[in-house]
């Protein structure tokens, strides 16, 4: 087996947004690695904090926002960075494909322009150079009459074609790292399928954090899943092992939630992130909680080589 | 300065100025209309702002002046405000043709301008102070239907009315009952500022000379001193407070209507939270 | 679709100009006495009744009155707004005169009240909260509740008269008389009216500008624009700027049509003499052609304004072609 280098690192990263209602954890001492070269899917409902990790790698979240912990970047820790180097990063070595593709582009520019403008940018690239290679990037990405296309306005591009549109301009400087949040959100079956593929595709020498809730997207795409629930990681593993025989309750309950599996939902709803649940966050919805499981918080713990669970079940001590 | 000192601040004033309003009689020293004394004389003992050409008391004369403003503004405002939201809910909730009807005369009311047509009619008419009100709050209405018709616009498909009009409710019914209350933070927004708008073109009014000269009116005031020759002859005591006055009221109501507009939309968030 | 929205602007144009012709009709109508009478006596001080009826037949007065009405009509549309009682010369010839010398003041002014008010309040927006922010967005409300003509007052008091600055009124100095009109001298003349004209309107642009940048600030687009690396003046200068200035577009037009009647109060006490001192002289002879003119000229400036905004937006904002309703 290849030792993979560490490229992207997360310690004990705390999130808090200061609501007047309270401190709204959306993301509570996150672990997580990523290699390189690999595709790590991070699934989880609405809510759970996966789009929060992926903003915060790159501080794309509010001012006011509160972040505690280390988030390391071949080695570098991204969060004491100041601003301006920061920006270097973004874009150049670590690109991101926002999610909703809708509102992410600018209206009153051309597509063109704005993949253009990261290539002047980061490249140094001028006029009609960053232009033709805005034409390229569009190309890879399999967007057909690339020339043409790229002097079109955003809200002449379909759905599926601003997403390809999205992940163009977040290729376009070759970052060594590419956080996707939700790139096949809202898209038709067919569409979706062509998404993937060409994300498989043209991703397949960098790492690239896929941030989704759609699991049958993931299993295709990425080689290990990480899986989170009310701002923590709950289950961690290679993706075939995790999604076949999960050892968390929570992803035994999303498996099931799918229609191809019986459609059987997840009682009750999400936890408040201000106030979250004593002991195991999952335990008032999960079917097998024990006295434990309401008074001790479980701690992520090897189930089974690689695979990694967070659940009072396998933790015993 | 947190918005609550702000609200209670403007508030005050605006109260201030009512009480003001209805003890002229008692707080006043003199008739605001009789002559009392040399004219043009500077402040002293008797008259603590002095007196004007026709040797009436100013101080009097400023504090009778605060009905005429408050009317203006206030009742400018009811009417304005009545209107345009009856019309604003009627359009917006029925929709369709009465709809299409409404704005197509909105659109050309508003094609026409409505200072110049206020100050035309004023000359010609010149009505008294009641019906200038009036006639301003009714060419004000106008602006103000756009805004709450696209309120209730997004308001009249909420499943909230779907649903109690498939409980058999009569249109009436709903319009008071559900849309009604929703709007009326909007429309207490709009109340304000038109008071305020009111109050300063009224004043503008009579500063132009086309006021009601039955009145004792600030604009009307300030118009007589400058004419005087207030400036040259330095008789600050004449033209400085009553525009002062103006001043006054129409920062409190600015700063009410924005505070009050703070509550509603916190997006914008205009004063230091 | 282009063709309707042709025919609805026209018909909106048109419904809104017949409208201000008619009402100065039946005004002119409700007068007591009648127009040639009225107008005989500033030139005669005397008209005989004799010769008023012949008047009233050779200009229609003694027809009925749909007949009257229609041919007031014609006549608005093809310029023939009557003749002044102050100048004795027909209306329109006076309004063209006197709107050039109110454009000398408030077309610079406008100008800097909107490049002004876009920069300030969209800096202003981008940093909201910030100490500029809460200090800009106070002052412009305070100034905004002075109502105009105190603001006006107050200028000319303070600059003109105790600063000595600028002169008390007027667009020449007396030696104009003599020397025949220096462009420095009316600039000079210029200078305070420009200010309080600017001051003015600057808040309304001000206020609109930072309320549309706020909603664009929070915007998906500027996130991308941020995760590409772009620095934060860039962001604001490119992205962020042209997003914001869209809602404007309608705004700005009519706020330049309305400033003509706004300017009532500042050329009064500046004695400037534009549309507004016009204004002024005939509400008080009560020159009512003259008011006729300049509420048709107002009114056809609001039609042209709606056009413009019209037509400006589609170039600005490439989602809307001309006519959709934004």
């Amino acid at each position: 087996m290849v030792m993979n280098k560490t490229l992207l690192e997360v310690r004990g990263l705390m999130v808090g947004f200061p609501t007047p209602d309270g401190l709204v954890r959306a993301s509570d001492t996150v672990d997580l690695e990523i290699y390189s070269r690999e595709t790590l899917g991070l699934i989880g409902e609405t809510g759970s904090g996966k789009t929060v990790l992926g903003m915060a790698i790159l501080r794309l979240l509010q001012p006011n926002t509160i972040i505690k912990g280390e988030i390391r970047y071949r080695g570098r820790d991204l969060l004491s960075l100041p601003e301006d180097e920061m920006r270097k990063i973004r874009g150049r070595e670590i690109g991101v494909v926002l999610q909703n593709s809708g509102t992410s582009l600018n209206p009153v520019y051309t597509v063109g322009d704005q993949i253009a403008e990261a290539v002047t940018l980061h490249q140094g690239l001028k006029g009609t150079e960053a232009w033709h290679r805005a034409v390229e990037l569009l190309d890879a990405v399999r967007i057909a009459d690339p020339a043409r296309m790229a002097g079109e306005y955003p809200h002449q591009f379909s759905g599926g074609m601003r997403e390809r549109a999205l992940i163009a301009m977040a290729l376009a400087c070759n970052p060594s790292f590419l956080i996707a949040d939700e790139p096949t959100k809202g898209l038709d079956a067919v569409t979706k399928r062509e998404v993937i593929d060409l994300f498989g595709e043209v991703n397949r020498d960098r790492s690239v954090l896929f941030i989704t809730h759609d699991i049958e997207a993931a299993r295709n795409l990425a080689t290990r899943v990480a899986v989170m629930y009310a701002g923590e990681i709950v289950e961690l593993g290679g993706t075939g092992e995790v999604l076949s025989d999960p050892a968390h309750p929570y992803t035994q309950g999303l498996l099931a939630s799918l229609p191809e599996r019986g459609m059987r939902p997840i009682p009750g709803s999400a936890p408040s992130l201000i106030t979250p649940p004593p002991g195991c966050r999952f335990s008032p919805r999960c079917g097998c909680a024990g006295e434990g499981c309401r008074t001790e918080h479980p701690g992520l713990v090897e189930v089974r080589p690689g695979h990694y669970a967070r659940c009072m079940l396998y933790d015993r001590g | 300065m947190s918005r609550k000192t702000v609200l209670a601040a403007s508030l005050g004033i605006v109260l201030a100025y009512c009480v003001v309003a209805l003890l002229a009689p008692v707080i006043a020293p003199y008739d605001p209309h009789a002559i009392t004394g040399a004219p043009l004389s500077p402040p002293d003992r008797e008259h603590p702002l002095g007196t004007n050409d026709l040797a009436q008391d100013i101080f009097s004369r400023l504090i009778w002046g605060t009905r005429a403003t408050l009317l203006l503004g206030f009742l400018g405002a009811t009417i304005a405000v009545v209107l345009g939201t009856a019309v604003g809910i009627i359009s917006g909730y029925y929709g369709g043709t009465v709809d299409e009807a409404v704005m197509r005369v909105i659109d050309v009311a508003m094609t026409i301008p409505i200072f110049p047509l206020l100050l035309i009619l004023t000359m010609f008419f010149r009505p008294g102070i009641y019906v200038t009100a009036v006639l301003m709050g009714l060419l004000g209405s106008f602006q103000g239907v756009r805004v709450i018709r696209s309120q209730v616009l997004s308001l009249a498909v909420a499943d909230f009315v779907t649903g109690t009009r498939a409980l058999g409710a009569r249109d009436g019914y709903i319009m008071g009952r559900h849309i009604l209350p929703n709007i009326l933070p909007l429309a207490g927004v709009k109340f304000v500022f038109s008071a305020q708008h009111f109050m300063l073109i009224g004043i503008g009014l009579g500063f132009l000379g086309i006021g009601d000269p039955s009145v004792v009116d600030w604009g009307q005031m300030i118009n007589r001193a400058s004419q005087n020759g207030a400036i040259i002859l330095g008789l600050w005591w004449w033209l400085i407070p009553p525009g002062l006055a103006v001043t006054l009221i129409s920062l409190a109501l600015a700063w009410l209507g924005y505070a009050c507009e703070d509550e509603i939309n916190p997006r914008l968030r205009l004063l230091r939270v | 679709m282009k063709g309707v929205y042709i025919i609805k602007r026209l018909l909106t144009s048109l419904a809104a100009f017949c409208i201000s012709v008619t009402i100065m009709f039946i005004l002119l109508r409700l007068m007591p006495g009648d127009y040639i009478t009225m107008y005989l006596e500033t030139i005669y001080r005397y008209a005989p009744p004799d010769v008023v009826e012949a008047f009233n037949h050779v200009y229609g007065f003694d027809r009925p009155i749909l007949e009257q009405y229609l041919l007031y009509l014609i006549d608005a549309f093809q310029g023939n707004w009557g003749y002044s009682l102050i100048y004795k010369v027909p209306v329109l010839a006076v309004i063209g005169e006197k709107l050039v010398w109110t454009m000398v003041i408030l077309v610079p002014a406008t100008a800097l009240a909107i490049l002004a008010g876009i920069g300030i309040g969209a800096y202003s927006g981008w940093k909201r909260g910030s100490r500029t922010d809460i200090t800009l967005l106070n002052g412009m409300i305070f100034i905004r509740a002075i109502p105009s003509y105190w603001l006006a007052l107050m200028i000319l008091i303070i600059f003109g008269y105790y600063l000595n600055l600028f002169p008390l009124g007027g667009y020449v100095d007396t030696s104009a008389l003599t020397t025949g009109i220096d462009p420095f001298d009316v600039a000079n003349h210029a200078v305070l009216p420009i200010l309080t004209l600017f001051l003015f309107s600057v808040t309304g642009t001000y206020y609109l500008m930072r309320n549309s940048m706020l909603m664009t600030a929070g915007e998906d687009y500027i996130t991308t624009a941020r995760a590409k690396g772009l620095d934060e003046l860039t962001i604001l200068r490119k992205h962020a700027i042209k997003n914001a200035m869209l809602p404007m577009v309608t705004m700005i037009t009519l706020e330049c049509a309305g400033m003509i009647t706004g300017s009532i109060f500042v050329e009064t006490i500046f004695s400037w003499p534009g549309l507004g001192m016009l204004t002024y002289k005939a509400l008080v002879f009560r020159d009512l052609p003259l008011l006729q003119g300049i509420l048709l000229i107002d009114t056809l400036l609001i039609i042209v304004a709606n056009i413009a905004a019209d037509l400006i937006y589609p170039l600005i904002d490439p989602r809307v072609q001309v006519g959709e309703d934004v």
